[in-house]
């Protein structure tokens, strides 16, 4: 058995360059709630951009340079407008019903993918080595503590939290926005919700 | 178009599309409104709170916190899992404390830890701390309670006039001078270095300094910000920033009865969260919620062109 023939194989039957880098959209992909997704993904990039510069220079950086300050101002306000997209093209795709027709794949994973991020924010907030870390710190770990997570997450330990933070959260989110991307671009936007159907939402 | 779309989409008129440039527009636009935020309003920066700080502004704060430590009346004395072995204090929702699974992770002995074991590398510099603590080492349970019940009621009338804190009269042993020392590191800016895991110097875990003030001086600061619990907590920004506002859910679940007043509340917001993210999650697959969109009709907005032209 060849696995290389095979993997060719499998990625040729699922998806093509036309649904990797598509030409033509159906014409219903015609509102601007379809460019929650992009936006979010655009901000993506930028948080990753100055979350670099950030990890370059190290957590101490930002506090005493102004250069440093203001990379740490566009991560900051990056954050912001990355949750406001996020929670814009979830709404979107809740709207539209979005899992039909069998893309609760899709679903599932960018569900998960909000959920990794906001775990990837509180990181964030404890890796600034100010007085919000110290004070999200010492709140946040009751919560982590009473569902036993505190024994192995403890949110005082600033080279585990910053660790997660600019290392494992990242890579947790590139792989499932690549596997979301992946089956978003396999699958192809879903039909508008049929008058007729009675079922609406219903995965097949 | 692979046959999968082929087939889905079989019947349906396209339109040209570039996917790039699309992609290309919105980046330049998120990244010209992420530095038009940047640029106007910067970044909230408020600096960490230092035993330092706290030993030269607010002295007889740090002796309260650093003589209720030492009286056993800190919130870590009585945490349970992962700090102490008391796993009746562990939090419970119907019955279950998952913090007594793992159990105690990271051992605290609050009064040997943040007060004793930071005194005794004082003393190795102070004999007078050195003579203290033989003295206080030396005595009873008992006599230790004794002084030190004495001496925290001598607080709550203590005036601190430049360097030193006056204290009434009383029977306080050698505590005086053992919180005298405990002041003089905070002064010193040593109290955290003091604290660190073991005392090894090469280490980025902050659980002990950290600890430290986590009861009454970082819940003063938080209230002057308004960051307490009460306050919707972690999910506010220091100045007028906006917070981690996506935590609103969560934090306003710590608003409401029983969560506000249970001593089980963190497990019980954090259950409730947990099957709330499982619901969202599952949402394709739950009757009537899913069917929560086509009732709404918003969807009649977003593909109003389909409906008016082709349905």
């Amino acid at each position: 058995m060849n696995l290389t023939r095979r993997a060719r194989q499998w990625l040729g039957r699922e998806i093509t360059l036309e649904d990797l880098l598509p030409t033509s959209m159906p014409v219903y992909v015609d509102s601007a709630a379809y460019l929650f997704g992009a936006a979010a993904l655009a901000t993506l990039g930028l948080l990753a951009l100055t979350g670099l510069v950030l990890a370059v220079f190290g957590p101490g950086w930002y506090h005493a340079s102004p250069a440093g300050h203001f990379v740490n101002s566009l991560h900051f306000w990056g954050v912001q407008v990355f949750f406001a997209s996020l929670l814009l093209h979830l709404l979107a795709k809740f709207v539209m019903a979005a899992w039909r027709d069998g893309r609760w794949k899709t679903w599932i994973v960018g569900t998960l993918i909000f959920g990794v991020a906001v775990f990837t924010g509180l990181t964030g907030f404890l890796s600034q080595t100010n007085w919000d870390s110290q004070w999200i710190a010492v709140q946040a770990k009751d919560a982590m503590n009473a569902l036993g997570v505190g024994a192995v997450f403890n949110t005082m330990d600033t080279a585990q939290v910053l660790t997660l933070h600019v290392a494992v959260l990242p890579a947790a989110i590139v792989l499932l926005v690549l596997l979301h991307l992946f089956l978003v671009r396999r699958d192809g936007p879903v039909k508008p919700m049929d008058r007729r159907w009675r079922r609406a939402g219903r995965p097949q | 178009m692979s046959a999968r779309s082929e087939a889905y989409l079989a019947g349906i008129p396209t339109k040209p599309y570039d996917l790039l440039r699309e992609g290309l527009v919105v980046l330049a636009a998120i990244a010209a409104i992420v530095l038009v935020l940047a640029v106007a309003f910067g970044s909230p920066d408020y600096p960490p709170v230092t035993g330092q700080q706290v030993a030269r502004s607010e002295p007889v704060a740090f002796l309260e916190t650093s003589a209720g430590i030492l009286a056993g009346a800190s919130g870590i004395q009585t945490y349970g899992p992962p700090y102490t072995a008391d796993r009746g204090a562990a939090q419970r929702v119907l019955g279950l404390a998952p913090a007594n699974l793992p159990g105690v992770t990271i051992p605290l002995d609050p009064a040997r830890d943040f007060v004793l074991r930071p005194l005794h590398r004082l003393a190795l510099l102070s004999r007078g701390v050195a003579g203290a603590l033989r003295a206080f080492e030396a005595a009873s349970g008992e006599q230790r309670a004794s002084w030190l019940r004495a001496y925290q009621a001598a607080l709550a009338h203590a005036a601190a006039a430049g360097d030193t804190v006056r204290l009434p009269a009383g029977d306080f042993g050698p505590v005086p001078a053992l919180m005298d020392g405990m002041l003089r590191l905070g002064r010193a800016g040593l109290l955290e270095g003091a604290l660190e895991a073991g005392g090894a110097p090469y280490t980025l875990d902050f659980t002990r300094p950290l600890l430290f003030f986590q009861d009454d001086v970082d819940h003063g600061v938080a209230r002057r910000l308004d960051m307490t619990g009460e306050q919707w907590g972690i999910s506010n920004e220091t100045g007028a920033f906006p917070g981690a506002w996506w935590l609103w859910p969560y934090t306003f679940l710590y608003q409401i009865p029983p969560m506000s007043t249970s001593p089980n509340g963190d497990l019980q917001v954090a259950v409730i969260m947990t099957l709330i993210f499982a619901v969202l999650v599952f949402l394709p697959f739950i009757p009537g919620l899913r069917s929560v969109p086509r009732r709404l009709g918003l969807h009649r907005i977003i593909w109003r062109d389909w409906y008016a032209h082709h349905s």
